[in-house]
């Protein structure tokens, strides 16, 4: 009896030892940070806008002239919707007639009031003062939001008068349209790609409608979605209007008082249309829902799919983001397979987009098996067939990156006296044309080979004043970049509209050439890295040859322009922004830029780095 | 004196003693209730009281629970002060944390923000010396043409939001900038800015404001910050300053460093503390819980114990185990008990022991006596043969033995009943006839006496089921009695029934009875005058006999008498045997008392002092004291006297309360200490609801 209790009182302070380490252990557990555990996606938070905003106040009571002004430019630069506040300054038949969403004029330091302005200058006080606004101008924005690169200097007279009713100074005589300094522009406004599909163009393969970006700038704080859909609707802008079609009939626009559009939670977009069911035939409303699911997912990334509402409220159509891939052909949505570049030996070869090794096989095919004494490659977009130049830059070859094919002929041919007046390095647009531009100084030329294999056509280029240097396709293969070199030695970078002949018999031309980038004067490499982005090397005025990004309609971008790197040769870019850049130097051969780290080397022999395109 | 109203003091005295305490209790809580609740504002609305009544009636049972329940007491109590700790020591431990993150956090802004201002005026004297190109690229964007402009006043406006611009882009997230105009200043630069959303009008307060705006020296506030893009208002430290601008004009410049961060830590706090504080205090309760669970069982189980002992289950023990004070309690306890137990079974013995003493005694007595009887009756016969003085020694010899013969034979009768060997022969009898023989009985000692006999009642037959020997003795003895001691006066024989009862009352109009001798009148051996001769060599058990037999019956046998006024005795008994009896068809006091003609001076003063009175004499009764008056004879008769005496009291008055309880008449004499001492503090509430019936009607 008395060992059996023993026992058991031996037994029990055992066991409740046991389970006390036990909690022990578990409590230390929990006591300490965690050094392994579950795996958990980081839900993205969107990095806070610090932007100004200027909250613009009505005009103080009795305010002088000059007061008035400063009020009045200070609430242009306000996040006012309808600039209701700035129209408290104006007089009242002043405040109906004016229309701010005329033009955007961009100065470079803001407009300034030039002392004439100052109110009773002479004894006797006048009722009527007039003001002149001057600055030098930087861009305007025009009244479809498309963006112009201007210069030269700004003088717009201002007239205000004292109000006999009230004794205060109203502004009763102004120019349509705001006027801000180019920071302000900055804080204001954001450049939106809205997106049309090319009207004569199919992608080469699949037969999509290829989409084109249209660059605008809108308010970013005065809900982007809405204008940007509203844009949208009114049409592609005036420069590219004659090539490119809508998917939405004419007429179409958002429903009355429709306003603060914004994604719902599972990041879709309704947009609710005047359209009737009947008008729209399913092809189209996918189209349509296209073009409205590319051009917000510039301003919205997270956006995933679009609904189209009729003017009954009925669904017309919804896409999401994969089926709006399948739709039309994108240039930034496809991502290159492979970087293409010449070795040691003048071969074609090609390592994976991803990789991050640098071996490199050659192409199957011509090109990829001995010396041909290749300049410069291009690939077709869909990676079929390439397109090198060769002889030092006499004659352009076809051929396919099949293997066995053959060289053939040369499908056009340079008469330059030099390498470097002989054939540019060519590109390829969605629809398999083949560009490539001749720097024979004699005749510079811009051909155009229809599907890589038919006879090169000579493209008229009308407003071209100086020799082509460059060219590049877009990919959409309605734009076309081109380096031109002025008479006195100045080159700049202008992106033209392609105007196919479409049956006229007028042949194919470039037309309404316009600055991409005004401030550069040397454009020594360029290549497509965006819808509406260029990614040129060149020289300011005074400057060093640099690295940037330019965008087609001449405004310059806030990103961050690429690392620094000497000697480049050329660059290639993909339009999709994922692909790394891909830079030939002199001093390091070909070298690569991954997102978010330095330069590295790739192959230090290789020339002629490209991707498809 | 009333007989009855001696007969109802006991329990009634008892009722009114324990009433008010349990009252007070009930009462204290009504009102508290009433006189908060009900009666503060709403006297007068019944509507309102009906409300509250009808709130308050769920709430009655866990007030009872609350006044019943100790450990829910101690639970509840433990718990509301551990919360009340708790609430206090969370008080003081935030506020702490709070002073200390706002001191950390109001020392890193002040200096984040004074830097900001300098660098605000560095900025607006550059711009105003003209040295601002190049110098700053965040001032101007870079171009020559700043300079001629910068001093006239145009470019403010961008001058402005580049400002905000670069002083808000080294805060992303930990601070925000605003400018505001000082008071209502217009022109260039002067509409408020602000960064990251924040609302500029309505972030920054109006005294902060109106200080910034008065001195040159930076000021700083508390605030909420108001965001324009419907993100939520979040507290916030604004330290704001007075600042110019290049063209010399003052603005003010605001830095707003949201607490963001430090009401997260504070909510961090808050919820450690709450949750520890939720655990110490289930904890506390828990072991509140448990140590009154300690105590308060064993305490519970001693009080069932308690009950059930005190309900005569004497055999009842606490289960004791360990060895703390607990156990020592019930160990005292059951010690106790067991004590109590032998004492009472030692007394029982004794009871028990004496009766059959008294018994046997009485039975010895008896063959010696019948020896001496005949001894004697032979002197007796021949006594004309002796001399005087030995015949009337003969002659005396021959009248004690048989005052001796009817004593023993009355003890042995009365030890019978002690014993419970009485046995009731009930058949239906009719009462007249039992009374008109009694009466017949004693008309030799009433016309000796002068006394007329009156039979009132018995033109209607009176019949119940009853032991007619027993009745007749009963009715006997109360007969002789009224005729011995009624003084040569009529002697009124009444009968009545009515409802389930008869009844027979015998009135006298001789000297009475003194106040407290109505229940002293049925003590055995008791006398009214012991100095008094007995005429009628009364043995003076009589009555005591007497009582027994009505018990036996289920009946009542109740004496009323006032000094000089007479007295009344009443039978009841029930018509059939074994049914309770709930009133009685006479009045115990009679019509023709003095009272009841008003002609006691003292008049109903005087029968509340009779009823008052009567507690001491009860009192008086039930110990020694009483007892002096028989002390010759009480020596003699000690075993039997003690245990009858008390048995009296109960059944005098009490009576006919006491026999319809379980247990019949058999036992009561045994019966009689312990049920009657529990039934007057226990038959309360029934004697009360009886008194309109009964026990009042007397007075």
């Amino acid at each position: 009896m008395a060992a059996d209790r023993k026992g058991g009182a031996r037994h029990r302070p055992g066991r409740a030892v046991a389970y006390a380490a036990v909690g022990v252990v578990l409590l230390a557990g929990c006591a300490s940070m965690p050094d392994s555990g579950d795996l958990r996606n980081v839900e993205s938070t969107p990095r806070q806008d610090t932007g100004v905003r200027v909250f613009a106040m009505p005009p103080a009571e009795g305010a002088g002239p000059a007061e008035i002004m400063q009020g009045f430019l200070e609430a242009l630069t306000s996040d006012d919707p309808s600039y209701d506040t700035a129209r408290k300054y104006l007089s009242d038949d002043a405040a109906r007639t004016w229309r701010p969403e005329r033009s955007t004029t961009v100065l470079a330091n803001g407009p300034s009031i030039e002392t004439d302005c100052r109110a009773g200058a002479g004894q006797e006080p006048t009722d009527s003062v007039t003001c002149v606004l001057a600055g030098t101008r930087v861009a305007t924005v025009d009244a479809q939001q498309a963006y112009q690169p201007a210069d030269g200097s700004y003088r717009k007279k201002v007239h205000l008068t004292r109000s006999a009713k009230t004794g205060q100074w109203r502004i009763d005589g102004l120019p349509d349209g705001v006027v801000m300094g180019k920071s302000d522009f900055q804080r204001n406004y954001t450049s939106v790609d809205k997106y049309y599909f090319a009207s004569d163009t199919t992608a080469g393969a699949t037969g999509q409608p290829v989409a084109v970006a249209d660059p605008v700038f809108v308010r970013s704080k005065v809900d982007a979605m809405t204008q940007m859909v509203r844009s949208l609707l009114n049409g592609p802008t005036s420069w590219l209007g004659p090539v490119v079609r809508s998917g939405f009939p004419t007429g179409t626009a958002l429903q009355k008082d429709v306003s603060g559009l914004a994604p719902d939670d599972q990041n879709k977009l309704t947009v609710p249309l005047n359209l009737k069911a009947s008008q729209v035939a399913p092809g189209k409303c996918t189209e349509m829902a296209t073009q409205v699911l590319f051009t917000l997912r510039n301003l919205t990334p997270t956006l995933e799919s679009v609904e189209l509402e009729g003017a009954d409220g009925r669904r017309l159509c919804d896409l999401s983001e994969e089926r709006a891939e399948s739709a039309a052909w994108h240039g930034s949505a496809k991502s290159p397979d492979y970087l293409y570049f010449l070795d040691d030996k003048h071969r074609l070869v090609r390592m994976p987009t991803g990789s991050t090794g640098t071996g490199a096989l050659p192409v199957p095919g011509v090109f990829g098996e001995s010396d041909k004494g290749l300049e410069s490659v291009a690939v077709s977009r869909d990676e079929h067939s390439a397109a090198g130049v060769g002889d030092a830059g006499k004659s352009l070859y076809v051929t396919s990156l099949a293997s066995g094919g053959s060289l053939g002929n040369a499908l056009v041919t340079s008469a330059g006296p030099t390498q470097s007046d002989r054939l540019t390095t060519p590109s390829w647009d969605a629809r398999g044309d083949l560009w490539v531009a001749d720097r024979d100084p004699h005749h510079a030329r811009l051909y155009v080979v229809e599907q890589g294999t038919a006879k090169a056509q000579e493209v008229a280029i009308p407003e071209l004043s100086g020799q082509i240097k460059d060219a590049r396709v877009a990919a959409d293969g309605v734009r076309i970049a081109l380096v031109v070199e002025n008479k006195d030695g100045k080159q700049s970078l202008l992106i033209g509209r392609i105007q196919r002949d479409g049956g006229t018999g007028q042949g194919t031309s470039v037309v309404e050439l316009r600055s991409a980038a005004p401030d550069l004067e040397q454009v020594s490499a360029m290549s497509w890295a965006g819808d509406s982005r260029l990614l040129a090397v060149g020289r300011e005025q005074g400057g060093v040859l640099q690295m940037r990004y330019v965008q087609v309609d001449g405004s310059t971008l806030d990103g961050p322009a690429p690392g620094a790197l000497t000697g480049v040769k050329s660059i290639a870019a993909s339009e999709d922004e994922r692909v790394p850049l891909v830079a030939y130097s002199e001093d390091d051969g070909i070298v690569r830029l991954p997102s978010g780290a330095q330069w590295q080397k790739v192959d230090k022999d290789g020339t002629a780095p490209v991707y498809p395109g | 004196m009333s007989g009855d109203s001696a007969a109802s003091a006991p329990g009634r005295s008892g009722a009114r003693q324990g009433r008010p305490v349990g009252r007070s209790a009930g009462a204290r809580f009504r009102r508290l209730f009433e006189g908060g609740l009900l009666q503060g504002g709403v006297q007068g609305s019944p509507v309102l009281r009906l409300f509250l009544r009808w709130v308050r009636r769920p709430l009655l049972p866990v007030m009872r629970l609350w006044r019943r329940n100790i450990q829910l007491r101690v639970v509840a109590t433990t718990l509301l002060m551990s919360l009340g700790v708790v609430l206090l020591l969370g008080f003081v431990v935030i506020g702490q944390v709070r002073n200390g993150l706002l001191d950390a956090k109001v020392k890193a802004s002040q200096s984040q923000a004074t830097g900001g201002f300098a660098v605000a005026k560095q900025k607006a004297d550059e711009a105003a010396s003209g040295t601002a190109t190049g110098t700053n690229a965040a001032t101007t964007s870079g171009d020559g043409t700043s300079t001629a402009d910068g001093r006239q006043a145009q470019n403010v406006i961008p001058w402005m939001s580049d400002l905000v611009d670069s002083l808000s882009s080294g805060g992303a997230g930990a601070f925000d900038v605003v400018t505001l105009p000082v008071g209502d200043d217009s022109g260039g630069g002067r509409s408020p800015r602000g960064s990251g959303y924040v609302n500029p009008t309505s972030s920054v307060p109006a005294d902060l404001r109106e200080r910034v705006n008065s001195g040159t020296t930076a000021a700083q506030s508390y605030t909420r910050i108001v965001y324009s893009n419907g993100k939520e208002s979040q507290p916030a430290l604004v330290i704001g300053k007075q600042v110019s601008d290049p063209n010399g004009r003052p603005y003010e410049l605001y830095y707003l460093f949201p607490l963001t961060q430090e009401e997260k830590s504070l909510s961090l706090v808050k919820g450690t503390l709450a949750t520890a504080g939720l655990f110490v205090v289930v904890l506390l309760g828990a072991i509140a819980w448990l140590v009154v669970r300690q105590v308060v069982t064993p305490v519970r189980m001693a009080a069932g114990i308690a009950e059930r002992l005190s309900a005569g289950r004497l055999q009842e023990r606490m289960k004791v185990t360990g060895e703390d004070d607990i156990a020592r309690l019930g160990e005292a306890f059951n010690k106790m008990a067991q004590n109590l137990q032998v004492k009472i079974q030692q007394l029982e013995d004794l009871s028990r022991m004496q009766r059959r003493f008294v018994s046997d005694v009485s039975h010895e007595l008896r063959t010696p006596l019948t020896t001496v009887r005949m001894a004697a009756d032979v002197i007796h016969e021949a006594r004309e043969d002796f001399d005087p003085v030995t015949a009337r020694s003969a002659e005396l010899l021959a009248d004690q033995l048989d005052r001796f013969e009817s004593l023993l034979a009355d003890l042995l009768e009365i030890s019978r009943f002690d014993a419970g060997a009485a046995a009731l022969e009930a058949e239906p009898i009719d009462l007249r006839e039992v009374v008109r023989r009694v009466v017949s009985g004693a008309e030799p000692l009433a016309e000796r006496k002068g006394t007329h006999i009156r039979v009132l009642g018995d033109q209607q037959p009176v019949v119940a089921e009853a032991d007619a020997r027993r009745v007749e003795r009963v009715l006997r003895n109360l007969v002789v009695n009224a005729v011995e001691h009624g003084e040569g006066r009529d002697v009124v024989v009444k009968l009545a029934s009515a409802g389930g009862a008869v009844a027979v009352a015998v009135r006298d109009y001789g000297v009475g009875l003194k106040p407290g001798e109505a229940t002293r009148v049925f003590s055995r051996f008791w006398r009214a005058d012991p100095a008094r001769a007995r005429t009628t060599g009364g043995t003076g058990l009589g009555l005591s006999i007497a009582l027994e037999d009505a018990r036996l019956h289920g009946g009542w046998l109740q004496a009323w008498g006032e000094p000089g006024g007479g007295s009344q005795f009443r039978l009841t008994l029930p018509r059939t045997a074994d049914e309770p009896l709930r009133g009685s068809p006479i009045p115990l006091e009679p019509k023709d008392s003095r009272r009841n003609r008003g002609l006691d001076e003292a008049g109903l003063p005087g029968g509340g002092g009779e009823k008052r009175a009567t507690v001491p004499v009860q009192q008086g009764g039930a110990q020694a004291p009483a007892l002096p008056p028989r002390a010759p004879i009480a020596p003699r008769l000690a075993g039997v006297t003690p245990a009858a005496d008390p048995t009296a009291l109960p059944g005098n008055g009490n009576g006919a309360r006491v026999v319809p309880r379980p247990g019949g008449g058999v036992r009561r004499p045994d019966d009689g200490p312990a049920a009657g001492s529990a039934a007057s503090a226990d038959a309360a509430p029934p004697q009360d609801s009886t008194q309109p019936g009964e026990a009042f009607r007397g007075r």
